[in-house]
């Protein structure tokens, strides 16, 4: 039921070049989720998320800190290896400071045609982040014009936004199906099914979406066992996830922005489409490097939890990354003392130690069975 | 330095096996054994009606399946018992999936809090488990259940295999080590503790500078101790507190994790390197009674 979005998964990079013969379009490289999609779609431009390979690498040493975070150094090594020498453009909304490393260094030392450093609000939570925003983004339409040699109308946003909005719309669905006492998917089927929707044609994968919804409420898995969460920074280690629900436990929902963080919201389609864009942008579920002076992620996650009626949750972030690293306690403590529910920490690198951490989700899973050996 | 002595193998501890001689597993109800097949070090432990009847301790090899077999033949080695006439094996550790002769896997962290409560009382609410290659803090409660742990990210600094490497740059045997390090007036810096490599870098320039042994063992004690006791002070520590594992019996490091903690760690009646496999062996007689019920 999911070989469609395993295939887009694992073939990437074969997809998208397939893509442009097929259609003689641009392909853009995004960095971080704070981009929007929907004005390059509006100009016929397929964007395509760069994210890493979880292989061992060397080659970005020479070029970003050692001590920036594994998956902004993995993201630089696949543009240095050529992974994704189909690309016509790369850009990025600002976000945090080691992404941003991995974008000026793509961009000085794997040269492409379209460069674009979009300047994104940090203080989003204040009343003038989107006219900021919106001025922002005129811009970057602009810039957008001028490369492709092709105005961007209102018409054509409007559009952009739909085939985003169908896409949020659909996931959501999937992902209600989630709350489920047996849910129809695995976490694993989910976290594929999400990543591959940032690396294809969205429109091709809304058509696979609707397919897939026809199919699944009537799909039937084993017992879930526990009902897990799974929440922190970048993730796409479909490994880890295997391993924790080859352990007998089902992860129900996420909180990544690999994850819900990417899809949870959708454009508001009356009004001004730019405007509505930047106000996406800046209410959408935060990155915690943009989630200030209020820490309001902290309250979204204990919704899911209770939502999605979750056992126990898997706090993990990417060694390194320190706006999730700050988080942390404040969400271990919500999560312990105001729900209930137990957590494990964990700190990922570009490949984790499958080993060491199956025993520790393997003893999280222990005390959640509570069963009487004593 | 001649041949022989270069070929010393200084971190070579003393494998061990014992049988009870005032038992005899003829005339008992049930009995269990647990298996604990670690990165450095396999034991096995066979309990009747839950006491201590015979156990092996030896270096695990690179074969995680022969480790747990060459451990249970040593264990029983002797005994007249045999495998078949054993009711239910717990496999733990590292290498807990691959005991052939396993009926089930239990994670060490729930067999080394079990196997603390054995061998130091149900007082023991935080358990500091010092194995091969990883530390594990875990606080439990009365019975031995695990409530809450922490474990140390991937690396050796503060395990036994970073012992053994210090072991052999010093040529001072991994027994010896911990007396050793007490040996000096007064305690130096500790080395930098965040990894094997870079410590062992450290200590050659140490040893360069003049410093003698003991001072720089007491050095590498001293920053093990310290790591831990991070691990501990992270997981929150709360009374009476035990050490397990083969660490458990270095009196360098045991002696500066009491110190910094100001708390007093027990010392064991029994081999702390086994509480693994005693926790296990545990799980596995409560595995049996289990079953007795359910039928």
């Amino acid at each position: 039921m999911f070989e469609q979005f395993k295939d887009w998964y694992e073939n990437r990079h074969e997809y998208a070049k397939k893509w442009k013969e097929r259609t003689g379009g641009k392909v853009i490289g995004t960095f971080c989720t704070y981009v929007p999609e929907e004005i390059l779609y509006a100009a016929d431009i397929l964007p395509v998320r760069i994210l890493g390979s979880h292989e061992p690498q060397d080659v970005s040493e020479p070029h970003i800190f050692a001590m920036f975070c594994p998956f902004c150094r993995d993201c630089l090594a696949q543009g240095l290896k050529g992974r994704f020498d189909y690309l016509d453009g790369i850009t990025i909304a600002q976000s945090c400071l080691h992404i941003r490393q991995t974008f000026t260094s793509w961009d000085l030392h794997i040269p492409v045609d379209f460069t674009y450093y979009l300047t994104h609000p940090m203080h989003i939570q204040s009343p003038r982040a989107i006219p900021y925003l919106t001025e922002e983004l005129k811009e970057f339409k602009k810039a957008v014009e001028e490369w492709t040699g092709k105005e961007i109308t209102e018409e054509d946003l409007k559009r952009g936004i739909e085939i985003m909005n169908t896409n949020r719309r659909l996931l959501q669905q999937v992902y209600e199906l989630r709350k489920q006492p047996n849910p129809p998917l695995t976490g694993l089927e989910a976290m594929i099914m999400v990543v591959s929707s940032q690396m294809v044609d969205k429109r091709e994968h809304n058509k696979a979406l609707v397919e897939l919804l026809e199919k699944l409420p009537s799909r039937s898995l084993d017992e879930p066992g526990e009902r897990l969460m799974i929440l922190g920074s970048e993730d796409d280690d479909t490994k880890f996830i295997a391993m924790v629900e080859d352990l007998g436990s089902r992860i129900v929902i996420d909180e990544h922005c690999t994850g819900t963080r990417y899809f949870y919201e959708e454009v508001n389609t009356n009004g001004d489409a730019l405007a509505s864009i930047a106000e996406r942008y800046v209410k959408r579920i935060p990155c915690p490097s943009k989630d200030w002076p209020e820490r309001t992620r902290v309250d979204h996650i204990v919704k899911l939890a209770k939502e999605y009626d979750i056992q126990g949750a898997i706090v993990m972030q990417m060694k390194f990354c320190d706006p999730h690293e700050l988080d942390t306690p404040a969400i271990k403590k919500a999560l312990e003392n105001d729900v209930g529910v137990p957590t494990i920490f964990l700190e990922f690198d570009v490949t984790v130690p499958i080993g060491q951490f199956k025993t520790r989700v393997e003893a999280f899973l222990e005390i959640l069975r509570e069963e009487d050996l004593f | 330095m001649s041949n022989a002595e270069s070929n010393k193998e200084y971190w070579r501890w003393t494998e061990s096996r014992y049988t009870n001689p005032d038992l005899n597993w003829k005339d008992v109800d049930i009995i269990s054994a647990g298996v604990d097949v670690g990165s450095v070090s396999t034991q096995a432990v066979i309990m009747v009606d839950g006491k201590i009847y015979c156990y092996s301790s030896m270096r695990t090899g690179s074969d995680s399946p022969d480790s747990a077999n060459n451990a249970m033949d040593w264990a029983l080695d002797g005994t007249g018992l045999s495998l078949d006439k054993i009711q239910y094996i717990v496999g733990t550790g590292y290498g807990r999936v691959n005991v052939s002769f396993a009926k089930r896997a239990i994670t060490e962290i729930a067999c080394h809090a079990r196997g603390a409560n054995f061998i130091y009382g149900p007082e023991i609410r935080t358990v500091l488990d010092m194995g091969g290659q990883d530390c594990k803090a875990i606080r439990c409660d009365q019975r031995g259940k695990v409530t809450a742990f922490l474990m140390n990210d991937k690396c050796a600094a503060g395990t036994g295999r970073g012992m053994e490497v210090f072991a052999d740059l010093l040529q001072v045997h991994i027994n010896d080590v911990g007396k050793m390090s007490l040996e000096v007036e007064e305690e130096p810096e500790p080395v930098s503790s965040t990894c094997v490599v870079f410590a062992k870098s450290e200590a050659v320039g140490l040893l360069r500078k003049g410093w003698p042994k003991e001072k720089v063992l007491a050095a590498y004690c001293s920053a093990m101790a310290h790591r831990v006791v991070t691990l501990l002070l992270r997981l929150g520590i709360e009374e009476k507190f035990a050490i397990t594992g083969g660490i458990a019996k270095n009196i360098g490091v045991v002696k500066r994790i009491e110190d910094e903690l100001k708390l007093k760690a027990p010392e064991p009646s029994i081999d702390p390197q086994l509480a693994g496999a005693i926790g296990a062996a545990l799980f596995a007689k409560a595995l049996v009674e289990k079953e007795r019920k359910k039928s």
